[in-house]
């Protein structure tokens, strides 16, 4: 009984419960997208640096081939290669 | 689609019509592969051979030097990431020089020896492989610094080119080379094995991080197994890590450390331990492994003394010190 009337008593002292304003909303909701951002910022790297080392790079193509028309560049034949086998080409990851 | 597999390093890339491989130079066009940096070389330097570093082949003389872009690692320390990381047709200096040129260049600039460096190599392997042969007939030396990641094969042949190659064994550990470089241990320690079975004068390098590789224990290893599968002979260079390219957080390797590695190596059995990046520090010179005579003494790259007799020996207990020296 006692700490029933201590509670009312809490009450009826202690200030209200603020309750959210829209201030505070957009505060948060800058906080998430900040989140967010970072979080899509740190995926994309640890894709880009899982992609490091797996077997073949995406390249610019059109930039090499302007390279080799222009003589910067060479198409030279490599050695050591072959075409690639039916088991070899499902290694094959599509790039981003 | 008309993809291909390389077979030249052991990534053993499967590389889609109009990808690259993990080099970033070796590039699928039109269902061929393609060595789009043959001749067209990013880097042209004359170097001192100790800058190789190479201690016991031909001391002090001068090598041309040449690089194109691209690497099969992709170390965080790089300190050549400008020329390594990037492909051909994101070069902004390229030059124009095809086997025949360069050899005619370096003979041109006194050179007695042509090296193959600063990026790997490796991936650009049919530039080396011509212009060595070339060389090789006009009486010029052929060395290489690589980091070995190169498939058996592919090495066996361009060895009968070689005449000295300084190889980075970066770690006796493989998860420090998936971690740091992303390639792997083995195939380093097997091109080791295979440039010595060649008889291609072998030296090696191993940078030391701090708190990385710099473990004794593993030091301890890594000469001991040099001494086993190399021969005690093989000069080992201990080299001062530098922060640098994505590894800014960890501080230059300690003299001391360096040192204390040093000492763990010739306790191992290696005879000749080298300290390199350390300017004027005594284990940059040659020491005679009897009775440890300053046979060569050196600061920084140059060779300011060389007390070798003619064939190689010390001049005081007439011992045959290993290398190549004229």
């Amino acid at each position: 009984m006692r700490d029933l009337h201590a509670l009312k008593s809490l009450a009826l002292t202690h200030p209200r419960v603020r309750h959210w304003h829209r201030r505070e909303a957009r505060f948060v909701g800058l906080v998430a997208l900040t989140a967010l951002v970072i979080a899509l910022q740190l995926s994309e790297g640890l894709r880009m640096a899982g992609r490091e080392g797996t077997g073949w790079r995406t390249v610019d193509t059109a930039a090499i081939q302007r390279g080799i028309d222009a003589g910067d560049l060479r198409d030279r034949e490599a050695d050591w290669y072959h075409p690639a086998t039916p088991v070899e080409r499902k290694q094959v990851v599509e790039g981003p | 689609m008309t993809a291909v597999a390389c077979e030249l390093c052991p990534r053993r890339c499967v590389i889609p019509e109009g990808g690259a491989g993990d080099c970033r130079i070796r590039v699928n066009l039109g269902g061929k592969l393609r060595a789009t940096t043959y001749g067209r070389p990013s880097a042209i330097h004359i170097d001192p051979m100790e800058k190789k570093p190479l201690f016991h082949f031909h001391p002090g003389t001068s090598v041309f030097s040449i690089a194109t872009a691209g690497c099969n690692l992709h170390c965080l320390n790089c300190q050549n990431w400008q020329l390594s990381q990037r492909g051909g047709e994101e070069m902004e200096q390229i030059y124009r020089a095809d086997p025949p040129e360069v050899v005619k260049a370096a003979k041109e600039q006194g050179c007695k020896s042509l090296a193959y460096t600063y990026s790997d190599p490796v991936v650009f392997y049919e530039y080396v492989y011509d212009t060595s042969a070339i060389a090789r007939r006009a009486g010029l030396n052929n060395t290489y610094h690589t980091a070995g990641y190169i498939n058996p094969k592919p090495l066996r042949r361009l060895c009968k080119l070689l005449d000295a190659s300084n190889t980075d064994l970066k770690a006796f550990d493989d998860g420090f080379y998936r971690r740091v470089t992303g390639a792997t241990l083995q195939p380093v320690l097997d091109a080791l094995v295979t440039l010595r079975e060649e008889g291609v004068w072998l030296e090696v390098t191993n940078l030391l991080i701090p708190t990385l590789n710099d473990d004794l224990a593993m030091i301890r290893r890594m000469a001991t197994w040099m001494r086993d599968e190399l021969g005690a002979d093989t000069p080992l260079h201990l080299s001062r890590f530098q922060p640098q390219y994505r590894m800014r957080n960890l501080p230059p390797t300690p003299v001391e450390a360096l040192d204390r590695a040093r000492r763990e190596a010739l306790d191992a059995g290696l005879r000749y331990v080298y300290i390199g990046n350390v300017p004027g520090h005594e284990a940059n010179s040659t020491y005679c492994p009897t009775d440890g005579t300053l046979l060569i003494r050196r600061v920084g790259f140059m060779v300011v003394e060389n007390k070798l007799t003619a064939d190689g020996r010390c001049p005081t207990c007439n011992q045959t010190i290993p290398g190549v020296w004229k």
